[in-house]
């Protein structure tokens, strides 16, 4: 089997920003492979094997990868780290450069061909949700905002004062779908369109692949848009210190 | 065999390649120590996030030094530990593995350290009492074969390192509070107080917690005191309890020597004190160096080599457990 790819770019994209972990290999000819799992928020155990058993439906040894994709997030910290830490790794590991991508992106470019204000609207937890807006443009969307951090409240309320037809997606659109029901401007997309996938980071990657606009894994960095909690509630020693906590059973 | 080991337990980020568990080849440790001086202890947010930061260079780092360009396998600690922290090194080490085409072995960071002493002197004679102390951990472990371990005792509160950072936080010498109290302890008498030793001659736990109420107790009485006298005397309580229970343990259980490991062995007085107190049993004692004694990724290399000798490697969907145990006998 010869999918005409072994002799061009080769991407792998990792994605780990919600609750789904999701990798893809691809190229010019688009995804070749990609598994995505959801639930269970098992990042570090799903995505090692989920990579391996894509990469063998693809045909190709890891080391043809010539780029690695990663999604940046914003998302949950610590499911978005066992991704970014992971394709930074396999990038070191390859000597191959990366194209990271914010998740909110991810999440407005399968529905890009919508007229509406398109609002991927990510679940930040503890009453917050991550979020941007995006417009269709040819060939894709064009964010038109800042990637931001506020509650769901605030932006009910921003959406029904602009008063324009928008599509939520995203997992906190969906877990929020109430505070927006009253308007009927405001459509909430289905649940496939929940969470970021890798196969829209892999079509995402190789335009700018081809472009080069590359950045190596030093200066990959998960986008967090919210510092630490430690930094304004201060918290110390948690697992490593409390009593029992490492002992032998 | 040369192993890759990474640790990512807590705030040290660390790479190390050592060949067949007992020559260090290289080993790189980046510690986060001044990123969470400001608030007295280890922020788990902020230490996750300079992992993610540092990991690549410090393994790139080890790999130049040893003259590695892929290693045989790779080992990484899995537990116990913070667990945001674990993920970071856990998902690249498997990663690595991954891409490499090369074993994966998840290590218990606790027999990691039981490692360190081992990787110092590959003819340490076994059995032996191994004294485990770090911020996180007080054990007291029999360390009967390769991989197989016997728990003597443990804390019942607060661990000893936890509480040189407390005290040391109370008497305001900053963050961490070890290096601190054991700097000031030479300039006081560790007889001025006769602070409490808890469970002194019970069995082989610890307990920690009443010392450091009796501390606080005291300087609130005596506020005049001198500083270095109360760290002294604080200082002389904790290595006291814990050098005579090394002590019985191995007088009960008949073993030749006795090990001191984590972070909490870098402490002067513990270091000579156990060195003594052998000497006077005539039993050997074994010190690691400092280096050895906090976090790094040597010793989880070495731990490494050990259970992929014994259990092989490690799937690749092992699990980080912030709260490991250390597989017993
Ligand atoms: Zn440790």
């Amino acid at each position: 089997m010869d999918f005409g790819v072994r002799t061009g770019v080769i991407i792998l994209g990792i994605e780990t920003s919600t609750e789904q972990v999701g990798c893809a290999i691809g190229g010019r000819e688009g995804v070749l492979a990609s598994v995505h799992v959801t639930g269970g928020r098992r990042h570090a155990e799903t995505l090692t094997p989920a990579i391996d058993f894509a990469r063998r439906q693809a045909g190709i040894e890891l080391s043809q990868v010539s780029i690695i994709a990663v999604g940046l997030g914003p998302g949950l910290f610590t499911g978005l780290r066992v991704g970014v830490a992971a394709a930074k790794a396999i990038a070191m590991a390859l000597r191959v450069p990366m194209v990271g991508l914010s998740s909110l992106d991810l999440l407005a470019f399968p529905v890009r061909h919508s007229p509406r204000l398109i609002v991927p609207v990510i679940d930040a937890k503890r009453g917050e949700v991550f979020t941007a807006r995006y417009r269709h443009v040819p060939g894709g969307v064009q964010r038109m905002s800042d990637y931001d951090v506020m509650t769901p409240d605030d932006l009910a309320s921003d959406l029904v004062a602009g008063a324009e037809e928008c599509l939520l997606v995203g997992d906190g659109a969906r877990r929020y779908a109430d505070l927006f029901a009253g308007d009927d401007r405001i459509e909430v997309g289905t649940v496939g369109t929940a969470c970021p996938s890798a196969n829209a980071l892999v079509e995402l990657a190789q335009p700018r692949a081809l472009r080069e606009e590359f950045v190596q894994p030093a200066e990959i960095e998960p986008m967090y848009l919210r510092k630490a909690d430690a930094l304004i509630n201060w918290s110390v020693r948690e697992t490593a210190g409390t009593v029992g906590a490492g002992g032998i059973a | 065999m040369k192993v890759l080991g990474i640790e990512t337990s807590c705030d040290e980020t660390a790479a190390a390649v050592v060949e067949d568990g007992r020559t260090v080849v290289s080993s790189v440790v980046s510690s986060q120590v001044d990123l969470h001086a400001r608030f007295g202890g280890v922020v788990p947010e902020l230490a996750s996030r300079a992992h993610v930061e540092v990991l690549n260079p410090v393994v790139a780092e080890a790999l130049v030094e040893a003259g590695v360009e892929v290693p045989d396998a790779v080992a990484a600690t899995v537990g116990p530990g913070l667990i945001g922290a674990l993920l970071v090194g856990v998902s690249a080490a498997k990663a690595l593995a991954l891409v490499w085409d090369v074993p994966f072995v998840g290590v218990n960071h606790l027999e990691g350290h039981l490692y360190a002493s081992l990787l110092e002197d590959p003819d340490l004679e076994l059995p032996l009492v191994v004294l485990l102390v770090s911020g996180g951990h007080t054990m007291l472990i029999e360390m009967v074969d390769h991989g197989r371990y016997r728990l003597l005792g443990q804390t019942i509160d607060d661990a000893a390192g936890e509480a040189f950072d407390k005290v040391a936080r109370y008497l305001g010498l900053g963050y961490p509070g070890g290096p601190a109290i054991d700097k000031l302890a030479l300039e006081g008498d560790p007889k001025a107080i006769a602070f409490p030793r808890s469970m002194l001659n019970e069995g082989y736990d610890f307990s920690f917690s009443g010392l450091k109420t009796s501390v606080v107790r005291y300087v609130k009485a005596h506020p005049a005191v001198d500083t270095a006298d109360v760290a002294a005397s604080f200082q002389a309580a904790v290595v006291d309890v814990l050098v005579a229970k090394a002590r019985r343990a191995a007088f009960d259980l008949g073993a030749p020597g006795i090990c001191l490991a984590g972070g909490v062995a870098a402490n002067s007085l513990l270091r000579d004190a156990l060195v003594l107190a052998c000497k006077e049993d005539g039993r050997r004692s074994f010190v690691p160096s400092r280096a050895m004694c906090t976090d790094n990724a040597a010793m989880i290399a070495a731990a490494g080599w050990w259970r992929l000798q014994s259990d092989g490697p490690s799937p690749l969907d092992t699990p980080a457990n912030p709260n490991l145990k250390l597989r017993v006998v």
